[in-house]
């Protein structure tokens, strides 16, 4: 148990720095690249509460793709590479302000509920639970996710492509 | 050794047994589903000489999954509703009700969309796609009763719009529109997940109704966790229906989408979100009134007057219809407020919210059509560009009169029925904020009159606006006709000849789908309101 | 372990995911604050699903990362055809509409 405090520890520590950093580096390929940190730093605390199959498709998905989509996009984009001075606006303080309330009024509000509830020594779910449940109880929103990704992919296509008489011109 | 390992992956299936699913009260939704799939490969099939039958194809689709519908409704679906998944998917007469009004409100946006087609703004076929997964989305919104099936089926009906509203994509404004609505509506959609996460933490599990029995859920000593969870998930909800003051995506998008993208988004998914807050709040939170009705008190009360003062000083017709939005969508909000008093006032509220969704559906519609009619010659969203339309083309003012009248209630349209029951629902709830959100209600009601009132006004008594009159140069002129030939529209030859020798005050004559469009949500506006007992019969349902 | 140092750990995640949507200028920075806000809803849903032992919050940790990755794409896409319009991504320059 003790081991698994450090590594709790260990882990938020670094997951809380690093999403600092997301929000307020100025150099945007720095932010995503704090993104991953704390990306791989959640698929670690999947693995600690004993979600294997999430914490796989975290490191699959998020860190695999959606990344590398980000790094695209600035890529595409043509974001400046290095330092910019207008990456974030003037209203830092109220919004510091609202951040802090609500850290403040989510903490108190978890520890009023709950306690010292200690979680379940164990706790691993194998995959197979996850696939039984998904195919059967929620198999609705699971076909329903399937036609929302091929809605997204072809949406998104036709949103981001040239034009044909654009690439005419390009040539 | 092959057969070993064939068993060993067979043997862990063994255990998987297969759910019972009912065929029959999906079906709806898989109609729809066939539609979606079969205008996106036709679409590969026949590229741009496609975009009529296209059309064609996605409208008549949309009535085809109506037919499902009303074999459950004959099947008793309304008394013996069908419950699947353990209660996550509830197929009932709720459901229905508003199924068979999504479909009808994507029948008369894809009747809205054609002349958009036909006049040759940018275009691609996709359109119908995403338009059919978007109602995909709202219809499995109407039966869901879980908080899993309720997000997934909140974001396949918002995705498709993100992109359907910058669709016009050389436009600045319909990009503007777009990436304004993505980025809040991610960010809401966050917000909510959060919210949901905390339910999910107090209650133990993402079904309704398991929720509503949850002892911890209901406990009221140490509280503050619940009432997080509450205050996150159903603000989202608050930005979907455009309330204030999450409404500031509203008007800029509104007004930079195409006018059919506005159209569905100001109705469809505008109703969409009702239905999930209706859900939530009867079905899974409705032991917590201590939280949720203050929150929809406020809600209903801000975004009435809000929306109100600020719809009065507008000047683009598409963004006073985007304040107008505002304060209808605060009249939907107040029923909640009152819902948990009593069960009978719960039913009554979700009665008259159901009933106000199908007629705001219906005017609303119509306005926008008339918006299309118009803007075909005007090119303008100027509301001076409805200065003396009477004058210039008499039906579109009558109806637009008729459509901006029950906009306000005035009796017997549509709008007054829709009012009358939403006020009733807050009196005989008997409770002091009933009383005084009815009050509340009824100043709004005036204040409403005043802008609905000027706009139609200016179309009876004022002077005919320049846009109105002339057509713009000769060559505008012949495309414009052209184009209006091509589709088979009844442009009489008289009136071309007329324009040419006159070159002032021609009419202005729907083609045939709009035509079509406007005619629907007519007999709607007029029929709900002269005998609501048609309307009645269907929304009288009960979510427990 | 107990469920509440990780739902502290999520609410300062969801926290800080908020200060970055409300400060950031540009259109991929906000959405990567909101990924930040989406994972703080994930640490939250395994470990009540672990309290409760329920898999639905496994699932729906799953439904969320499905949906943020399809969030992601049509994002990148909208940016994308933005900046080919006006060569700038930054939300509050493009700000034609006022009212």
């Amino acid at each position: 148990m003790v081991a698994q405090n450090i590594a709790f520890g260990v882990m938020v520590g670094i997951m809380g720095l690093s999403a600092i950093r997301v929000v307020t580096t100025r150099n945007v390929v720095h932010a995503a690249l704090y993104l991953m940190v704390v990306l791989a730093t959640v698929a670690g605390l999947f693995l600690l509460l004993g979600a294997e199959f999430l914490g796989i498709t975290q490191v699959l998905i998020y860190i695999g793709a959606v990344i590398v989509l980000f790094l695209f996009g600035i890529m595409l984009t043509g974001a400046r590479i290095g330092k910019e001075k207008l990456l974030s606006h003037r209203n830092k303080v109220p919004a510091l302000m609202i951040a802090t309330v609500i850290t403040a009024v989510s903490i108190y509000a978890a520890i009023d509920y709950f306690g010292a509830d200690k979680l379940p020594e164990e706790t691993r779910t194998s995959t197979k639970e996850v696939a039984n449940s998904l195919f059967s109880q929620y198999i609705i929103p699971f076909e329903v996710a399937s036609v929302l990704l091929l809605a997204a992919l072809i949406g998104a296509i036709v949103i981001a492509r040239r034009e044909p008489h654009e690439e005419n011109l390009t040539k | 050794m092959i057969f070993a390992l064939a068993e060993s992956i067979i043997e862990p299936l063994a255990e998987f047994s297969r759910p019972a699913i009912d065929w029959h009260a999906l079906s709806p939704e898989l109609t729809l589903l066939g539609v979606g799939v079969l205008v996106t490969v036709l679409d590969i099939l026949y590229k741009e000489r496609g975009k009529q039958i296209m059309l064609v194809i996605t409208g008549l689709g949309f009535l085809a999954a109506l037919i499902p519908i009303i074999t459950l409704a004959v099947d008793g679906v309304a008394s013996e509703p069908r419950i699947l998944f353990n209660g996550a998917y509830v197929v009932d007469g709720f459901s229905l009700i508003l199924k068979a009004m999504f479909l009808i409100a994507g029948y008369v946006v894809v009747l809205l969309s054609s002349q958009y087609v036909a006049d040759g703004d940018y275009w691609e076929n996709e359109y119908y796609g995403l338009l059919s997964a978007s109602l995909l989305g709202m219809l499995v919104m109407t039966s869901a009763r879980d908080l899993i099936t309720i997000f997934v089926a909140l974001e396949l009906l918002s995705i498709p719009i993100y992109m359907l509203a910058t669709w016009n994509k050389r436009n600045p404004k319909g990009n503007e529109a777009g990436i304004k609505y993505y980025l809040t509506g991610v960010f809401a959609s966050g917000i909510m997940l959060y919210g949901m996460s905390l339910i999910f933490g107090a209650s133990g599990s993402t079904i309704l109704k398991d929720i509503f029995s949850s002892p911890d859920f209901l406990r009221s000593e140490s509280s503050a966790f619940v009432v997080l969870g509450i205050v996150f998930s159903l603000s989202a909800f608050a930005f979907k229906v455009s309330g204030f003051p999450f409404h500031t995506w509203a008007p800029d998008t509104y007004e930079g989408a195409p006018t059919p993208v506005t159209a569905f988004l100001s109705v469809a998914s505008k109703a969409a979100g009702f239905v999930a807050l209706m859900q939530l709040i009867v079905v899974g939170f409705y032991g917590r009134e201590d939280v949720y009705a203050p929150l929809m008190w406020f809600l209903a009360a801000a975004s009435m007057t809000g929306g109100n003062i600020i719809a009065l000083r507008q000047k683009n017709i598409v963004r006073l219809m985007a304040y107008s939005g505002v304060a209808q969508a605060g009249f939907m909000l107040a029923p909640l407020a009152v819902v948990g008093v009593s069960t009978t006032s719960a039913d009554q509220g979700i009665s008259s919210i159901i009933a106000y969704l199908v007629i705001y559906t219906a005017m609303n519609l119509g306005v926008f059509g008339i918006i299309l009619v118009v803007a075909r010659r005007t090119r303008s969203g100027d509301v001076k560009s409805y200065n003396g339309l009477f004058s210039v083309a008499p039906t579109m003012a009558v109806l637009m009169t008729i459509f901006l009248m029950s906009l306000a209630g005035v009796p017997p349209l549509g709008g007054w029925y829709a009012k009358f029951s939403i006020f009733r629902a807050l009196i005989s709830a008997n409770t002091v904020s009933g009383y005084v959100l009815a009050g509340v209600a009824a100043v709004n009601t005036v204040i409403a009159l005043g802008y609905y009132g000027r706009l139609a006004a200016r179309m009876w008594f004022e002077k005919p606006a320049e846009e109105l009159e002339i057509v713009g140069g000769a060559s505008e002129i012949g495309s414009s006709e052209n184009a209006e030939v091509e589709n088979g529209s009844d442009v009489s030859v008289e009136n071309a000849y007329e324009k040419q020798i006159v070159g002032v005050k021609q009419t202005i004559k729907a083609p045939f789908s709009l035509g079509i469009a406007l005619g629907i949500t007519l007999i709607a506006t007029l029929l709900f309101g002269i005998v609501p007992g048609t309307l009645t019969h269907f929304t009288t349902v009960s979510l427990f | 372990m107990t469920v509440t140092q990780f739902v502290i750990a999520s609410a300062v995640l969801f926290s800080i995911g908020v200060y970055g949507v409300l400060v950031r200028r540009s259109a991929v920075m906000v959405l990567m604050s909101v990924e930040l806000i989406l994972n703080s809803v994930n640490i939250n849903l395994v470990a009540f699903g672990a309290l409760h032992d329920n898999i639905a919050g496994e699932v729906f940790a799953l439904f969320v990362i499905t949906v943020a990755a399809a969030e992601v794409g049509v994002g990148l896409a909208l940016v994308l055809l933005i900046f080919r319009n006006r060569k700038n991504i930054n939300i509050h320059e493009v700000d034609l509409m006022k009212g």
